[in-house]
């Protein structure tokens, strides 16, 4: 009898031990966001990249102890692999079944305005790290659930005629972009601002993927009275027109959107990437602030990178970075995992120190982009490394 | 202009002719095609790309492997993906060949990444001027090494006595096979020739157009308008074809504009079904009753 006590005593506290336990381990349910992005296909490294700086942020969160008084931040990762309807399909699963109280969105911009609707109907904040359509974030809807921490085409656009307008002074640039929705989305900006700016192009050159030789399009373009090109265009593409101008023999100042830095411009092109400036919404190279120090470190220890060189399409893991822990501190300023709350939070949010620069007031009910054109740089290659340009 | 576009049109019209010549000695063979071809063009980069880049090693070694790799692909791609189909003479061939290169281009892209790399070469390092126009060495040695490559082709052809034999073969399988030439063989030898030929297209233009797995698609499909275009059944024709081809893209890209470069080049391929079906350079077929 006493022995059956005993042993049943005993089960009893093993029971509310491991109970008490597990609650322990737990603590609070952990708060899920979500990534929506291309993990597969030609521009799964700007995934890989967005992934790294989610997880870098998440990981210092979770270290000081997460959000909402102890809760763990988890990220769930759905690949939409380029395809809008893959994205509306995941971004439904993650807030659905996942219960993610924010997504984050890829490179593709179709797909970040194929999501559009899903976000305003299930009432959950889409934080954009990529995708640079204009109407992604600027879509007219009240209460708007898009937000963006990175660049918008139509600010870029602006940005790059004002240099070559103003800086260079050059009136007559000559426009090579990708055959894409892209491409046309900075043909529309480009042909605004540089018509405002009174120096429309000479001409829109387009030219398809893979595309081997882009002599034609730039003859053209050279015989149309062009001094100066403006690029469109992904690493490899980019890096035939670069050859290109060079084989033709073209020496003109060559602008580029972002494009070529989420692959191997510098390998494909060799010193030919020295005469090309482009922009970025930020750079690993040179001098870094506090926090760009700890991201470096932290993505060396979890990635097993040599330095800022092996950070492929940077300023994806760089907006991401920051987009995630401006999503942390919207979640404590709401007090509740709750979508409508957070979105609401995100417009109010206070000072925040970040990695691309210091956020004074990150968003606005009138602006849903936390960077603008004063926090592009303007970089270029030296040696295989992206070292910032002078605006003189 | 007119010269820096022939120049420009001359590299990649010589090479559509290489991977095309390939299409016609299958053809010829067996009456099968390797719709992979394009993608044997991007293994034969990728190959000497992870042997003289990755692996380090001298050129010629690197060569001379890759090319025996492109040799084995093509025996491989005969034996699996075409001769299970001839004896039913089906054209599931057309649809296991496509298989295989659709295999190939993701196994690339698991193996090598979705990058596209650099293929170093001193030949394109500086451009020269040659008759007022820009051209990289590289863009003058791709149709000198195309254009002897496919000259020894036809005379192994003429002059060899495997040449011979993959002549007989083309006139007639009963025939040749009554000669005591093995047939089989000699179709799994013209695959192997074939896809050879086009790994050496993708190897010259690995400078010129960088290392990628996507990197054939494109031109096995544009090759085979070559094939159409000069005729199928012959060789020469093809050679004349590819050359053409490559400078009409360059000069419609040059004056009319890129949109218009695929509308025209394959619209052409149409009109000369429509005309010529046996092509600019072929000779029509006998009906044999």
């Amino acid at each position: 009898m006493l022995r059956r006590t005993s042993v049943g005593v005993g089960l009893v506290l093993a029971l509310v031990l491991s109970l008490s336990v597990t609650a322990w381990t737990q603590g609070k349910p952990p708060v899920k966001v979500a990534l929506v992005a291309a993990m597969s296909g030609g521009s799964a490294l700007s995934g890989e990249a967005i992934k790294r700086g989610l997880t870098v942020a998440i990981d210092e969160i979770n270290a000081r102890g997460g959000v909402l008084g102890g809760s763990k931040l988890e990220l769930v990762i759905r690949d939409e692999e380029g395809n809008p309807s893959k994205g509306v399909t995941a971004a439904r699963d993650v807030i659905e079944r996942e219960k993610a109280v924010a997504v984050f969105g890829g490179l593709h911009s179709p797909v970040g305005l194929a999501m559009l609707p899903v976000f305003h109907e299930l009432r959950v904040p889409y934080v954009g790290t990529w995708a640079a359509a204009t109407n992604i974030t600027r879509n007219g809807r009240t209460p708007n659930f898009m937000f963006r921490v990175s660049a918008n085409d139509d600010i870029v656009d602006h940005f790059l005629a004002k240099h070559v307008v103003e800086k260079l002074g050059k009136k007559k640039p000559g426009v090579i972009l990708e055959n894409t929705p892209w491409g046309a989305s900075n043909q529309e900006g480009l042909t605004k601002w540089l018509g405002k700016l009174g120096a429309p192009a000479v001409g829109f050159e387009k030219f398809n993927w893979n595309d081997p030789d882009m002599s034609p399009q730039l003859l053209r373009l050279k015989n149309g009275g062009a001094d100066a090109i403006v690029m469109v265009a992904n690493a490899p593409e980019g890096a035939q027109v670069v050859k290109s101008r060079a084989k033709i023999g073209w020496d003109v100042p060559t602008i580029s959107h972002w494009g070529i830095s989420g692959g191997r411009f510098p390998e494909l092109t060799g010193e030919l990437a020295d005469s090309v400036v482009f922009v970025q919404t930020y750079s690993f190279f040179g001098k870094q602030s506090e926090v760009g120090e700890r991201v470096i470190a932290a993505l060396k220890t979890k990635y097993g990178l040599k330095g800022p060189e092996d950070i492929l399409a940077p300023v994806g893991t760089a907006n991401a970075y920051d987009a995630m822990h401006l999503v942390a501190l919207a979640l404590d300023k709401a007090g509740a995992a709750d979508g409508a709350k957070l979105r609401d939070a995100l417009e109010n949010l206070g000072e925040y120190k970040g990695l691309i620069k210091t956020y004074k007031r990150p968003f606005t009910p009138e602006e849903h982009d936390a960077l603008n054109e004063s926090d592009y740089v303007l970089v270029t290659w030296r040696g295989g490394k992206i070292v910032p340009v002078s605006m003189k | 202009m007119l010269a820096q576009l022939v120049f420009s049109g001359l590299a990649l019209g010589s090479m559509y002719a290489l991977v095309a010549l390939g299409y016609n000695i299958t053809y010829a063979t067996s009456r099968t095609v390797n719709f992979s071809q394009g993608q044997s063009v991007m293994v034969g980069a990728v190959v000497a790309y992870a042997l003289y880049v990755g692996a380090g090693w001298p050129l010629l070694a690197a060569l001379v492997v890759s090319l025996s790799a492109l040799a084995a692909l093509g025996v491989l791609v005969e034996r699996i993906a075409v001769r299970p189909f001839l004896a039913s003479s089906s054209i599931a061939w057309l649809l296991s060949t496509i298989a295989i290169g659709i295999i190939a281009e993701n196994v690339a892209m698991v193996v090598f990444g979705k990058d596209a790399r650099a293929f170093p070469s001193p030949l394109t390092a500086r451009p020269w001027t040659v008759l007022g126009a820009g051209v990289y060495p590289q863009e003058l040695l791709v149709p000198l090494v195309g254009i002897a490559l496919m000259a020894l082709v036809e005379l192994a052809f003429r002059r060899t006595l495997a040449g011979k034999a993959l002549r007989a073969v083309a006139f007639s399988h009963d025939a040749a096979g009554l000669m005591g030439i093995d047939v089989t063989r000699t179709i799994t030898a013209a695959y192997a020739l074939s896809s050879v030929l086009a790994g050496v297209a993708g190897i010259l233009l690995a400078p010129l157009l960088n290392v990628s797995a996507t990197m054939g698609t494109t031109m096995g499909l544009k090759a085979f308008a070559v094939a159409i275009i000069g005729g199928i059944e012959s060789a020469r024709g093809i050679v004349v074809a590819g050359i053409l081809y490559g400078i009409f893209e360059a000069i419609v890209a040059g004056y009319l504009g890129t949109g218009v470069r695929e509308i025209l080049g394959f619209a052409l391929v149409i009109v000369v079904l429509l005309l010529r079906p046996w092509g600019l350079f072929g000779t029509p077929a006998l009906r044999r009753v």
